[in-house]
């Protein structure tokens, strides 16, 4: 195996063109554990560390870009990310454990794909685009087509995530990312994020997904309408449940029975929209 | 009085239930402890195993030559290599290093292999040809008891076993206690409570994977370093397995990363040992923590009937109880688990009409051995909390009803055995008292955070120290100083540290006047296991005692120095020997040490040998049945009391505080005692909330850590408060041994304490998020 770590976005990509077998390294938490594992094989690793252009978060007026090595830690302490994109702050904060989150980045995480990891679902609930170059140039992929099964992105082969694209969301917008795991740590059985906009008692905007529940994280339409013009009592967001469970299709494994985890999707939804409408954003 | 009749001196100097820190603290802190992993000898090569993959099949053939082709592979290894018929194991001697014409569990090893590298290895373990003819199996104990049930072992009875075997074939052992008359005493009774209560297959989860290194030296004595919890027993099961006298066999200590039950028997050392042995080379076998958690050992897991009757005014009258525990594919330490387990089915309770049966059974599962308890977690976990409905029933104070019931010194144990140092109602008073026990217990039920339940409880417990055999030998060098040697391994619990300041205390020397030697059976006296809470009290005693003999040979040196009886002399701190009340009439070890060596008498060195030997069953007051074992130690107390929070949402249970009263006789080192029982309590919460192996068809389903979860840091109550008792027992100063029974009540506190926050009832640990939930909805009558 061969390590290679390129000082710029153009030499990695001529990289990958050029080697048969070479795969990106980001934080690594994942890739040197399926290494280890002899998961996965890799004759050239291509180390992303040392692309300056990759990291960090930065703010336009209408958009936040998150490098795509940007680690969960400086995500979860980011003081632009608040408002709608609360969702993706306090989906970083409840990653793993701190050294996973000093470790882990956000490119790292989206293209390794894993449904039960808290990003997919925090971006989606956020409206997210994924920035991706190839030596052809780059391109945008809206998040609710990013992620296409279990571990399988629509990346192609070659392309190389280099940011993830926040809309600011809606006026009055917040966002909040609620993770339930068996232990702290751990991976979540369920999560769900949401943003919403309260105009006084009534939601006027609501954007809610599920993770953990499926093969990619899921947003029912029809779920965010029944909240939408409803006071988010019972009734609402027990019909927005009903939907989003319909849509879910949760595996049963030692995380939670497929049948626990479908009891879970409306009393977690339940939390996060009252966390939302009593005001408080996500604290993490 | 100890049981074999000597008691403690007055400790000199300040060694004595004093916190000091571990002897090894600073090796390990700077990471330069030495563990088998670390260690690498000239010319050693790397080893790995491979597992079978069927639960339960006749092997047909097993092919190893291409293995044995790949370049860098030293040796293959199978059953062929081995002493043929050479069964090993603790009573039931049922198993092979490898498996032979069968497999009975999935990851059974079946071969190993040595190479120049680890990949090499593992290379050549998917080159080895294996055919297997399936059979049917069988995965749940009560199942295999039944008339057409798979039978694992056909030639069981041909296995040498000391008890009478249990009639049917797939049984590794039975034992029965029976008093009173329980036929007749339901009829007296006010309110009985009945259930099932089920615990689950527990991982030990040591940090360090097993581990072996071996050498075999020109003549083909093999030496043996291991991650293990008793160089002697290695010693013993080796020869056994090999065939060769243990005079050949040397096995050493290095540290060790933790045990819990899982290390007390052989792990990966035969394999290894038949690699050196036809390799010719020292191989050193890692197990991967995936290997180890599928080819290794668990806690029993049981199912458990049981039923309790009381009068009305709390009186505890009848109790039965009937546990089927999972053995696995092997007897390892089965016998001993379930009988310990059936002994502990009364509980620390006066209650008069009783009967008691357990069973350890064959499955095609990873064999159950040793886990700290030995079967008692999973007996009380049914006892407390059958304990806790009847107070309910009553409406009495749950602490209450335990204490009018509680065992007093000088009562009997179940099956005759006489308590002493009976304990119980004070832990219990003791845990009231620190917990603020009336105050908080207002809070049962109530959302004291949003969308919370607090509840308080409680569990009492009791567990045993003691058993078998122990030897110390302490040595005075020239310059005063001295060495302890003992065959007790520390596998991570501080023992090194407190034998060695119990020679310090009967010596009157300073901590860094001992050297502690490490247990080698080449040079180290003869200690049986680190297991059964018994090293403090066993080992301890002999070092005690050692250390008396080496100051009575000292003091008679003294009195011929000094001129006087030996009866004026006085230790003083520091390793000198003065006349009581002249302050300056003294002599340093060094003087008496060089006057033995050179001068008069010889080198002077203290020995103590002894066997616990308590009392036996009376067979007036029990009828005893099946395999059971008597007089194995001393009587130890403790009550736990519990806070909980549960999420009402999602049936999630949080920890807040806990309050562990402990009757540790004497706290020699009180901060080991607190981390004995933080320990325990973190692997108690483990036990009741979140870890169970589980299996699929026989395939073990969660062997990594990413899907076995153990409590972290955050999943643990900051303030684990422990509350040390300390009436004095005949062990060393007084000490009794605390390794095991702080986890033995800690998962019914836990059940006991959502049952108060919910009303829900908890019967069956791990109380995942998901039983709890389903509990409660059943409770309010939802779905
Ligand atoms: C113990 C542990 C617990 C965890 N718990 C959680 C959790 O609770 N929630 C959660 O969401 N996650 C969890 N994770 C995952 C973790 O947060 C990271 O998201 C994950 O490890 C991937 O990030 P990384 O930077 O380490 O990627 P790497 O491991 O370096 O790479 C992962 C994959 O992505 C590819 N890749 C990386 N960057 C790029 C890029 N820019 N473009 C194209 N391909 C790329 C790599 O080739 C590789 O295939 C956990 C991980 C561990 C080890």
């Amino acid at each position: 195996m061969r390590y290679l770590a390129p000082g710029s976005l153009k030499e990695a990509l001529d990289i990958l063109r050029r080697e048969d077998d070479a795969r990106c390294i980001a934080g690594g938490a994942t890739l040197v554990a399926m290494m280890n594992a002899d998961l996965v094989a890799v004759d050239v690793l291509v180390g992303l560390g040392r692309i300056a252009e990759l990291s960090g978060i930065t703010e336009t007026d209408d958009e936040v870009r998150i490098g795509a090595m940007t680690r969960h830690a400086e995500i979860a302490a980011s003081p632009v990310l608040t408002g709608a994109l609360g969702v993706v702050r306090s989906a970083a904060g409840q990653i793993a454990h701190p050294a996973v989150r000093n470790m882990g980045t956000i490119g790292g995480s989206i293209c390794h794909a894993d449904p039960a990891a808290d990003f997919p679902a925090a971006l989606l609930a956020a409206d997210a685009t994924i920035e991706a170059a190839s030596a052809e140039g780059t391109r945008q992929i809206p998040i609710g087509e990013f992620f296409e099964d279990y571990f399988e992105t629509a990346l192609r082969e070659g392309e190389i995530v280099t940011a993830i694209r926040l809309p600011r969301g809606p006026a009055g917008a917040r966002g909040h990312h609620v993770k339930f795991s068996r232990v702290d740590g751990d991976y979540a059985t369920v999560s769900v994020s949401a943003v919403l906009v309260m105009a006084g008692a009534t939601c006027s905007y609501a954007r809610i997904a599920l993770g953990s529940s499926g093969p990619v994280p899921i947003r029912v339409t029809a779920a965010e309408e029944a909240l939408v013009g409803s006071p988010l009592d019972q009734a609402a967001i027990a019909e927005a449940a009903r939907l989003l469970a319909e849509a879910a299709d949760p595996v049963d494994d030692v995380r939670g029975t497929t049948e626990y985890r479908l009891m879970l999707i409306p009393r977690l939804l339940a939390r996060a929209l009252n966390t939302l409408k009593d005001g408080e954003t996500a604290s993490v | 009085m100890s049981p074999e009749g000597v008691t403690s001196p007055n400790p000199v100097g300040d060694a004595i239930g004093k916190s000091v820190p571990r002897l090894e603290a600073r090796e390990k802190l700077t990471g330069q402890a030495v563990y088998t992993d670390d260690m690498t000898l000239p010319g050693m090569l790397h080893a790995a195993m491979l597992g079978a993959p069927y639960a339960h099949a006749r092997i047909r053939s097993i092919d190893t030559s291409e293995a044995e082709a790949l370049e860098g592979v030293r040796a293959v290894v199978t059953a062929e290599d081995l002493p043929k018929k050479k069964y090993v194991g603790v009573f039931l001697k049922d198993q092979m290093t490898f498996a032979g014409d069968k497999v009975r569990y999935i990851s059974e090893p079946i071969a190993a292999v040595a190479a120049d590298t680890l990949e090499i290895a593992r290379k050549a373990l998917q080159l080895i040809e294996v055919e297997y003819e399936e059979l049917p199996a069988v995965f749940d104990p009560e199942e295999a008891l039944e008339a057409d049930a798979p039978i694992l072992h056909e030639n069981r009875d041909e296995y040498p076993c000391p008890y009478e075997r249990p009639e049917h074939p797939n049984a590794v052992a039975y034992t029965q206690f029976k008093e009173g008359d329980i036929d007749n005493a339901w009829a007296e009774c006010d309110v009985i409570v009945e259930g099932v209560y089920e615990t689950p297959a527990q991982e030990h989860m040591y940090m360090e994977p097993c581990s072996t290194l071996v050498a075999v030296d020109a003549n083909g004595k093999i030496t043996i370093w291991s991650s293990m919890q008793s160089v002697f027993r290695v010693q013993t099961m080796i020869a056994e397995a090999f065939d060769m006298p243990m005079s050949k066999v040397r096995v050493i200590a290095p540290r060790i990363g933790g045990g819990f039950g899982g290390k007390c028997d052989l792990t990966n050392q035969p394999a290894t040992v038949a690699l050196a042995l036809k390799s010719g080379r020292p191989v050193k076998m890692t197990l991967s923590r995936e290997d180890d958690m599928m080819m290794m050992k668990s806690r029993h897991a049981g199912k458990i009937y049981c039923r309790t009757g009381a009068r009305k005014d709390g009186t505890l009258v009848a109790r039965e109880m009937r546990l089927f525990l999972d053995g696995g594919a092997y007897a390892d330490e089965s016998p001993e688990v379930s009988t310990v387990a059936a002994f502990f089915g009364r509980g620390p309770y006066r209650i008069p009409h009783v009967n008691v049966e357990s069973w350890s059974v064959y499955t095609n599962k990873l064999r159950a051995s040793a886990f700290r308890g030995f079967g008692n977690p999973q007996a009380t976990f049914a006892s407390e909390r059958q304990i806790d409905e009847v107070a309910e029933k009553l409406g009495m104070d749950p602490i209450d009803l335990r204490i009018k019931n509680a065992l007093q010194s000088g009562d009997k144990w179940l099956g005759g055995q006489t308590v002493e140092g009976g304990s119980l109602a004070e832990c219990l008073e003791k845990a009231r008292a620190a917990s603020d026990w009336d105050k908080r217990r207002q809070n049962n039920g109530k959302e004291v955070r949003p969308g919370k339940r607090r509840g308080i409880c409680v569990s009492g417990m009791s567990h045993i120290s003691g058993m078998l055999s122990a030897g110390a030998a302490v040595r005075l060098h020239e310059d005063g100083t001295v060495t302890v040697n003992t065959g007790a391994v520390d596998i991570g619990e501080g023992a090194d540290t407190v034998m060695a300041q119990i020679c310090a205390g009967a010596l009157g020397l300073s901590l860094d006047q001992v050297n502690y030697g490490n247990p080698d059976t080449d040079s180290s006296p003869y200690n049986f296991q680190t297991s059964a809470s018994r090293v403090t009290y066993m080992v301890g005693k002999a070092v005690e005692q050692a250390s008396e003999r080496v100051r009575e040979q000292m003091f008679r040196h003294a009195g011929e120095m000094l001129e006087c009886a030996e009866d004026d002399l006085e230790l003083r701190p520091g390793g000198v020997i003065g006349i009581r009340g002249v302050g300056d009439a003294a002599v340093p070890f060094a003087a008496i040490a060089g006057r033995s060596l050179y001068a008069s008498g010889g080198p002077i060195m203290g020995t103590h040998n002894w066997l616990f030997e308590g009392e036996r069953f009376d067979p007036k007051r029990a009828l005893v049945r099946g395999f059971a074992l008597d007089g194995i130690g001393v009587f130890t107390f403790g009550a736990h009391v519990v806070e909980v929070d549960v999420d009402m949402a999602t049936g999630k249970t949080e920890v807040l505080e806990a309050w562990c009263a402990h009757d540790v006789g004497r706290a020699l080192n009180p901060g080991a005692v607190d981390g004995q029982i933080h320990g325990a309590f973190a692997q108690g919460l483990g036990y009741g909330l979140y870890e169970e192996l589980v299996w699929d068809d026989g395939r073990l389903v969660n062997p990594t850590m990413m899907d076995y979860k153990v409590p972290g840091p955050l999943d643990l109550p900051y303030k684990i408060h422990p509350i040390l008792i300390e009436n004095p027992s005949d062990g060393p100063f007084g000490a009794k041994g605390i390794g095991e029974i702080a986890l033995v009540g800690t998962a019914p506190a836990i059940c006991n304490a959502i049952t108060a926050a919910t009303g829900a009832a908890i019967n069956r640990i791990p109380a995942t998020p998901e039983r709890v939930l389903r509990a409660i909805l059943a409770a309010e009558g939802g779905s």
